[in-house]
């Protein structure tokens, strides 16, 4: 069992074994969340969205169609997080009427961030998530393309003309 | 090498996933080029910081919420199944039971009613017969007394119908044979007595007949007959139509060959 792959385990959760989705929970919780951490900079919106993100295995079991495990799980997290963002754009813009955001409390907000975070934290959206699946999951460059919906051969260029801009910020500021 | 290749080849080294072919043409380039073992670097030291970078941790309460959910749609969806599975079970069972006990009813209805039926049909089937063998009783006895002769052989011949006639039936046949005018009605009546010669009765009548009758033909057919049944009281009627004078040579000549053959 600990042997299966992502994609079997996967297919008996889809025919009823809902048990097994424990197994890729263990597996796959800790990247998911750290993804969505990355990406947001927040502890408990992540945690609400990996949350979520597991509700959503649970709930369209049906709709996997036997194709990378990781790229689906990923692409409804990165899913999530756009919903939870866009949702949010609304919240701010009108919060922004207002004119008053201390830089301070947004510091506060986001709390102790490494070198590394602080430079992702400047890169555009997308570049930072291929950059953060690439890098932390190790995922292919194949299931990347499948994720953000574009070829391999694209991403592979996208991932590694995205690396050398963060390596220049990365030595800039260090 | 351009720029933009050594861009996309240097993480691919770096994570061990490169060509064997790239590998070879990119270690040449390295070896020449001070600006590319500078880059790698660079993209070494950015590769160890991705190495370093913690990996926060979710808090506990992720993974009970989590199984929680879980075990919420099991119960649901565990609820859902086996009903389904039951209904469909029983709804088939009691589908077959129903069409089974339709047939089992039909068959017992119809072999009831055919028994019924059967049991009638046999009762009024009996009495009928009974009525109609009754009713040729009658006819052949009230026949017997008619004027004419040939009806008279008609009644007689009725007799061949009735398995087992009654003592009236024999009564009326043998005052037919011994009393009748019409030496043919005699004879289809003593041919139908013949049948039941086992009747005490009927061979007393035939013994009668013999010592009564004048008709030469059908003295012989008698004679035949009670020599046939080995019957030995016949032997006085014989013997005295054998001194009487009046009677036929050749009646004598079957007497004579007949009765050595009663005893």
């Amino acid at each position: 069992m600990e042997t299966w792959t992502d994609e079997t385990i996967m297919q008996k959760v889809a025919k009823g074994n809902l048990d097994l989705l424990k197994l890729l929970f263990d597996r796959h919780h800790k990247h998911v969340y750290n993804f969505l951490y990355k990406m947001s900079g927040d502890r408990m919106l992540s945690e609400d969205l990996t949350q979520d993100v597991f509700y959503k295995v649970i709930k369209y079991r049906g709709t996997y169609k036997n194709g990378s495990f990781v790229s689906w799980l990923f692409t409804i997290a990165r899913n999530s997080l756009k919903t939870h963002f866009t949702r949010n754009q609304r919240n701010h813009d009108d919060i922004e009427v207002l004119e008053y955001k201390p830089v301070e409390s947004e510091n506060l907000i986001h709390e102790d961030y490494s070198h590394l975070q602080s430079v992702l934290n400047k890169l555009d959206p997308s570049d930072r998530e291929l950059i953060i699946l690439n890098r932390f999951k190790e995922i292919k460059y194949e299931e990347l393309a499948e994720i953000v919906g574009s070829t391999p051969g694209a991403v592979k260029t996208r991932v590694c003309r995205v690396l050398k801009k963060v390596k220049q910020m990365y030595l800039e500021t260090i | 090498m351009k720029k933009d290749r050594i861009d996309e080849l240097l993480p691919e080294y770096l994570d061990n996933t490169i060509s064997e072919k790239d590998r070879v043409e990119l270690e040449a380039h390295l070896a020449q080029s001070e600006d590319a073992r500078k880059e790698l670097e660079e993209m070494k030291a950015l590769f160890e910081a991705f190495e370093k970078e913690d990996i926060t941790v979710p808090s506990n309460s992720l993974r009970m919420q989590f199984e929680e959910a879980l075990e919420a749609e099991k119960s649901k969806s565990a609820k859902v199944i086996p009903l389904e599975s039951k209904k469909k079970k029983s709804s088939w069972a009691s589908n077959v039971l129903k069409i089974a006990a339709s047939i089992a009813l039909l068959v017992t209805s119809f072999q009831i009613g055919s028994l019924f039926q059967q049991k009638k049909t046999d009762g009024s089937i009996a009495s009928l017969e009974s009525e109609t063998l009754q009713m040729k009783q009658t006819v052949m006895l009230s026949l017997m007394e008619n004027q004419s002769a040939s009806k008279r052989i008609q009644g007689v011949n009725y007799i061949e119908e009735i398995p087992n006639p009654d003592d009236a039936v024999v009564d009326a046949l043998a005052k037919r044979m011994l009393n009748d005018e019409n030496d043919n009605v005699r004879l289809t009546a003593f041919e139908a007595l013949s049948r039941f010669s086992s009747s005490e009765k009927v061979k007393e009548v035939f013994i009668e007949a013999l010592s009564k009758e004048k008709n030469p033909s059908i003295q012989i057919v008698i004679i035949q007959v009670l020599v046939q049944m080995q019957e030995k009281e016949a032997i006085g009627p014989m013997q005295r139509l054998l001194e009487q004078e009046d009677t036929q040579p050749f009646i004598k000549e079957q007497i004579k060959t007949g009765l050595p053959k009663i005893i």
